[in-house]
């Protein structure tokens, strides 16, 4: 039994890690675009779906598909911006509305895979070992994707702090006027954030496609887990969701250990709706009014 | 809108509808356009005043599977089921109406927070599949046609029950707009602070509109349950049944009577015009053009298809 929830206490560390890369994510576009993304697990989704076509239809090597997948990933998230979210900027709606339209994104992007791909699972087949350090089991793509994410995370956040483009994006996020004053083109740093953040869906669905088949409603329960992270870390703080991530990985590896996966899930969501009701500005948040 | 007669002359219309056109297909479209208009419209109820609940889906499971499976383990009647569903649904919405109210959860944290619920519901479902028979859902026991236990093989049944439903619905939409509770609640959702600074109970309106709503939406689950005669939790709970509640009265208009009911028929009428031209061949097609309408239509139309026309002739008088 200790051995079990030692494995499960490190697959969810090592599962924390592809978590905190999505919040990631979330949390840029939420701090730089204002924009609640309630489909970005959807597009981890699509992007999931490129890698399978690029290798198993089109017979490119695995790593180079990931390549090829990051342009594309970058472009939805551009032309996300173009067709949708600057149209909603523009008409000044109100955030449920915002809310609303993106969730109605779900339901195009999951139905066009479904349209595209079909319903049955797909996946990337790649030989990969088990690896074992005496009692305790990991698999190779997990420890991959662990290390990968951190690796990301790294140059994200070295991206964001040492270049002039970061600066002008962390301008934007703090105050836009502000930033206008500067000379900085807030309608371009948007732009920039969205294929940032389109990029990341694709750096995420290249570390996932060894370990997860896809098929059309895989992203839902990640769009999820990610706003149960960010809204735990308190929305835009890029620590708060590094933390929450891992919290949320062992808690629901450790859950789903003990129970059912369904168990692990809904403890995700109980800890998420607790926060929401006794802590709206999460674990590392600046308090703001509701 | 609407005067009198020309009320009068559309319900005689569809009164008569099943014996003009006695099709069992447009009578079962006609069926599940009044069921889940009878839903949304209990939607709106909330959504009118500000309330946009993401997570309606949790009242329908719990009506729903409360109903049928003390229908299928214990054999009791549907009707006394409705009553109980409808109240498990009252008491889940207390405890958590009362908690986001107490916490002053409003707006796209209120949305979320019942997005989370809604899902919070079909996993428990899920979970405990020994009973409810997890996702593969299960199916009611058949009696044949029984008033006693609200099952009947003549569609035509169904078709005036959920008519009458629905009506209910609409009268009770009624009821609360003449009541003292309507000004109340449009004062709450227009401005909370100012609202409590003239006296006016929050949470007390609130939790009063929440339960209503709670209970018509498990009420019209065990309807639709009844009428169909199988249970699956991703049509009756969870975040995409949840979602396509708010997107049918949204579409329609969530702020006028008819709204709601608009919206339910347009959207079954275009799934069902898109699967029968199209068939097997591109499932989810019709689901694509039907959440890109809507995307366009939440941006460039918020007040809703119906909402709108009603502005526009306002405004031409």
């Amino acid at each position: 039994m200790v051995e079990l929830l030692l494995n499960a206490v490190i697959n969810g560390i090592l599962l924390g890690g592809v978590l905190a890369l999505l919040a990631f994510g979330l949390n840029l576009i939420f701090g730089v675009v204002k924009i609640i993304h309630l489909a970005y697990g959807q597009c981890v989704m699509l992007g999931m779906y490129l890698i399978y076509t690029f290798v198993d239809l089109l017979g490119i090597p695995l790593i180079p598909a990931c390549l090829l997948t990051l342009p594309l990933t970058g472009a939805l998230g551009v032309a996300l911006q173009w067709l949708v979210i600057n149209p909603l900027l523009r008409a000044k709606a109100n955030p449920l509305t915002q809310l609303l339209a993106l969730a109605g994104l779900i339901i195009v992007f999951e139905n066009l895979a479904q349209v595209i791909w079909g319903a049955d699972l797909r996946g990337v087949k790649v030989p990969l070992p088990l690896i074992n350090f005496g009692p305790i089991f990991l698999r190779a793509s997990n420890l991959i994707a662990f290390f990968g994410a951190l690796l990301t995370l790294l140059s994200l956040y070295l991206f964001l702090h040492k270049t002039y483009l970061g600066l002008a994006i962390r301008s934007t996020a703090q105050n836009v006027d502000s930033a206008r004053l500067m000379g900085i083109n807030p309608g371009l740093i948007y732009y920039t954030t969205m294929a940032a953040g389109g990029i990341l869906t694709g750096i995420i669905a290249a570390f996932f496609s060894p370990i997860y088949a896809v098929h059309p409603h895989f992203g839902g329960s990640f769009t999820m887990m990610a706003f149960i992270i960010v809204v735990l870390g308190g929305m835009g703080s890029m620590l708060g969701g590094f933390i929450g991530a891992f919290i949320i990985g062992i808690v629901t590896s450790v859950t789903a250990v003990l129970t059912s996966t369904e168990m692990g899930e809904i403890v995700a969501l109980v800890i998420f709706i607790s926060v929401i009701l006794v802590r709206p500005q999460g674990l590392l948040g600046i308090k703001i009014s509701r | 809108m609407f005067s009198k007669l020309s009320l009068i002359i559309l319900f005689a219309i569809i009164a008569l509808f099943p014996h003009l056109f006695p099709s069992p297909y447009l009578i079962h479209i006609a069926t599940l356009i009044f069921i889940w208009s009878f839903i949304t419209t209990a939607w709106s109820y909330m959504g009118r005043f500000g309330l946009v609940s993401l997570g309606h889906g949790a009242f329908l499971g719990l009506g729903a599977y409360t109903s049928s499976l003390l229908f299928n383990h214990y054999g009791l009647t549907p009707w006394i089921g409705l009553l109980l569903g409808g109240l498990m649904a009252v008491l889940f919405a207390i405890i958590i109406g009362y908690a986001c109210f107490r916490f002053g959860v409003i707006g796209d944290y209120f949305a979320l927070l019942t997005l989370a619920l809604g899902q919070v519901v079909a996993l428990t479902i899920i979970a405990f599949r020994d009973i409810t028979g997890g996702s593969l859902g299960f199916t009611l026991k058949s009696k044949g046609t029984s008033l006693l236990y609200l099952q009947s093989e003549e569609k035509i049944h169904f078709y005036y029950l959920s008519l009458g439903f629905l009506i209910l619905a609409m009268l009770v939409w009624k009821w609360i707009d003449r009541s003292k509770m309507q000004k109340a609640l449009r004062a709450i959702g227009e401005d909370e602070i100012a609202a409590s600074t003239l006296g006016i109970g929050i949470i007390r309106y609130k939790m009063i509109i929440t339960m209503i709503s709670a209970f018509m939406t498990a009420v019209g689950a065990v309807l639709y349950a009844q009428y169909v005669t199988y249970l699956n939790p991703f049509t009756l709970s969870g975040v995409v049944a949840s979602l396509e509640i708010a997107f049918k009265a949204i579409l329609g208009g969530m702020f006028s009577l008819w709204g709601p009911t608009v919206g339910t028929a347009l959207i079954i009428a275009l799934e069902e015009y898109i699967r029968v031209s199209y068939g097997g061949k591109f499932v989810g097609f019709s689901q694509i053009i039907y959440g890109a309408a809507l995307v366009l239509l939440i941006i460039f139309l918020p007040k809703g298809i119906y909402g709108t026309l009603q502005q526009f002739f306002q405004r031409k008088k």
